[in-house]
């Protein structure tokens, strides 16, 4: 170490500062809990000094750097919000398709950068709003997607160049999430390059936390992977696969674990690109991740300036890349987790100081929950709080005008580097149980998840994890009523749309692209052309999705906990 | 009565987040009771009918989705339709207030919300299943 210079004598005066100055307030008043733990095991020390950075064995150069730089500790742009502000996205979706585009226009109108688009569960796993498992889902937790028509009328009087990005979540049926918006931008007379698509698809995280997979394990990383080799060689500027800890975290992995099987699950998707013959360099600034802690504020600070450390490392040491892009992790996150039901006006202030930690930590793409997400559907207005949160973040208190605001502190660093160091190991966990596929057959994270979740659970019921309102200093028991509810009419609405495009559609062209797609899926081909030819064709997510079940089967998760649990 | 009691966890239709439905499982299982966890995707076809064939004393959803007043009032309906009124219901997750009324009405014993304590839900289990005894 050496460049935080510590000044000569310094422990005698911290020693003396504890007896003569410590040691008599906390005789007179004790600290108000014994231990100051974090949700990932991290214990927090009453005060950081120049010794920690000692003992951590700081160096200014190799473990901070310069933003822009490997190991991009301090962030991924040279100059970070001062000429790339980060970008506000919306996640929006209900109902029908129509009724969504007025709230789409309205989020663009209030200064929303991106649109997310929330399917409905049915869309999700791959069932038609028509299907016998879609019934009571339609339209519910995200807007019905049966077919392009459904893309045309949403996106309706909105150009997709208009945007900074567009996007949807499409984690178990890439490619035609991927071609659903390729065949969009066809109807608006634009080609890939006017345009930004960003994707989830991560299917590997469904199998632990979230659930909405369709096809087995093996079959459906190949479904991912097929979507980044294609936009590797046609749309490269696009961002076909986000890495998710943010469901595995929020499951109970906690941030680090979460973060470390991400991590290897991409891993995974580069693996098979690899092998496909797709060169790394070629591939790896095509993935991004989606972090999340939500337990501790300077957690997610440090969390986010590790998790660059890590990934960069990952990229040059084991895969050798020599562009930084490829090393250079960009970050979405997503401010929410701690809203509660009761006195939900509250949960304004917890998604602004959880925005502003994923802000200090250094985020590309960032979105707010809305406050009275926890009780349904986001009405208007908290839709637009959410949007000028962000908004008020980024322009109005000097938050954003400079890089890293906190590198250098004594704590932030010292942090990061045992998270950093928490990470890696993890990540070499899974790697030692044959990588990301391996360990979620052998149920290794699963187990992690669980034993997360119950300690967590544990902690809330004897009140050591505070929720305002609901475990201490409450007054209020009544849950308020969702104010906004899906009218059960726009089921039967959106199945009549998918019967007339239905009829008014070719049909031969229709099967003669799915049997293209069956003739791929069961070869090595990428899947992403025929299934953009049956998107084009008005097939309906549906049908690609059954032709595909039709080879690689359906995963089945049936499980018991038997006697006496586990 | 010393049998132990029988309890089926599940979650009906297609929203696949099931920690909390673990949690209470595990919570459950920890206070002596025997849990059947049914997993992910069922139908109110399915749970019931998983419901008789182990014997259960009582089965308990979760749900997020928003759509518990299709499948809440289906699964009371196959209960009594398979002569099966005897097995108890209760469910957790987001569900309006509004709504709760109107399904406790129908025969839902008890719904939790997010937030809830492990300890309150065993202790009705147990309270609900001794009573009937």
């Amino acid at each position: 170490m050496g460049d935080q210079s510590k000044p000569k004598g310094f422990e005698e005066i911290q020693k003396a500062w504890e007896e003569q100055c410590l040691g008599p307030a906390l005789e007179a008043r004790p600290e108000r809990r014994e231990k100051f733990l974090t949700d990932i095991g991290l214990k927090i020390e009453r005060i950081y000094t120049p010794s920690d950075l000692e003992r951590i064995d700081f160096n200014c150069r190799e473990d901070l750097g310069f933003p822009g730089q490997y190991p991009f500790t301090r962030g991924i742009d040279p100059a970070m919000y001062r000429n790339n502000p980060w970008i506000i996205r919306a996640y929006s979706g209900f109902g029908e398709p129509k009724l969504c585009n007025e709230r789409y226009k309205k989020l663009i109108a209030w200064g929303a950068d991106e649109i997310v688009m929330a399917v409905d569960l049915p869309t999700q796993v791959g069932y038609d709003s028509d299907h016998l498992m879609a019934k009571g889902e339609v339209g519910k937790v995200g807007v019905a997607v049966d077919t392009l028509r459904d893309m045309e009328i949403l996106f309706e009087d909105i150009p997709l160049n208009t945007l900074r990005r567009v996007s949807m979540l499409g984690n178990s049926f890439g490619p035609t999430a991927l071609a659903l918006f390729i065949a969009l931008g066809e109807k608006q007379g634009l080609k890939p390059d006017d345009f930004v698509v960003d994707l989830q698809n991560d299917i590997l995280k469904e199998y632990v936390a979230r659930g909405t997979y369709i096809f087995p394990v093996r079959p459906s990383v190949r479904v991912t992977a097929d979507v980044v080799g294609y936009c590797a060689r046609q749309a490269r500027h696009w961002y076909p696969s986000t890495l998710c800890a943010n469901h595995i975290n929020a499951a109970g992995a906690g941030s680090t674990k979460a973060a470390a099987f991400a991590m290897a699950n991409g891993v995974c998707y580069i693996d098979r690109l690899l092998g496909s013959g797709y060169k790394i360099d070629e591939i790896a600034p095509l993935f991004s991740m989606f972090l999340d802690e939500r337990a501790d504020f300077f957690v997610a600070i440090c969390h986010f300036r590790a998790a660059r450390k890590v990934w960069a490392r990952i990229m040059k040491d084991r895969f050798k890349a020599q562009d930084p892009r490829s090393m250079a992790l960009k970050i979405t996150a997503y401010s929410h987790g701690g809203e509660t039901l009761l006195e939900p006006i509250n949960n304004i202030a917890r998604i602004t100081l959880a925005a502003l930690a994923y802000v200090l930590g250094g985020v590309q793409f960032l979105y707010n929950a809305s406050y009275d997400e926890v009780l349904g559907t986001p009405t208007e207005e908290a839709a637009k709080i959410a949007v000028r949160i962000q908004q008020i973040l980024a322009q109005e208190l000097g938050i954003a005008n400079t890089v890293d605001p906190l590198g250098g502190s004594y704590f932030i660093e010292t942090l990061t580097s045992q998270i950093e160091k928490q990470i890696l190991e993890e990540f070499e966990k899974v790697e030692a149980k044959g990588g990301a596929v391996s360990a979620i057959e052998q149920g290794y994270y699963l187990a992690a998840i669980m034993d997360g979740a119950n300690a967590r659970q544990r902690s809330f019921d004897r009140g050591e994890r505070v929720s305002v309102g609901v475990n201490k200093w409450k007054t209020e028991t009544k849950i308020p009523l969702g104010a906004f509810r899906i009218d059960p009419a726009l089921e039967k609405m959106q199945v009549e749309r998918l019967n007339k495009v239905k009829k008014e559609r070719n049909g031969k062209r229709v099967q003669e692209a799915l049997a293209y797609v069956r003739e791929t899926a069961g070869g090595e081909g990428n899947l992403v052309p025929p299934t953009l030819e049956a998107v084009r064709a008005y097939a309906t997510i549906g049908e690609i999705c059954d032709v595909l079940r039709g080879v690689f089967g359906e995963y089945q998760a049936r499980e018991y906990f038997g006697k006496g649990g586990r | 009565m010393n049998r132990k009691l029988r309890i089926l966890i599940g979650k009906v239709g297609l929203d696949g987040h099931e920690v909390g439905a673990r949690v209470v499982a595990k919570a459950l299982a920890d206070a002596g009771m025997e849990v059947i966890y049914a997993g992910l995707r069922q139908t109110p076809e399915m749970i019931v009918r998983t419901a008789i064939e182990e014997g259960v004393d009582l089965i308990g959803i979760s749900i997020l989705s928003g759509s518990h007043m299709t499948f809440f009032p289906e699964i009371l309906r196959l209960l009594n339709r398979y002569d099966a009124g005897d097995i108890h219901f209760i469910a957790g997750g987001i569900i309006p207030a509004e709504d709760v009324q109107s399904l406790k009405a129908m025969g839902v014993k008890e719904i939790f919300p997010p937030e809830t304590p492990t300890s309150v839900i065993v202790d009705f289990v147990k309270e609900l299943l001794s009573v009937g005894k």
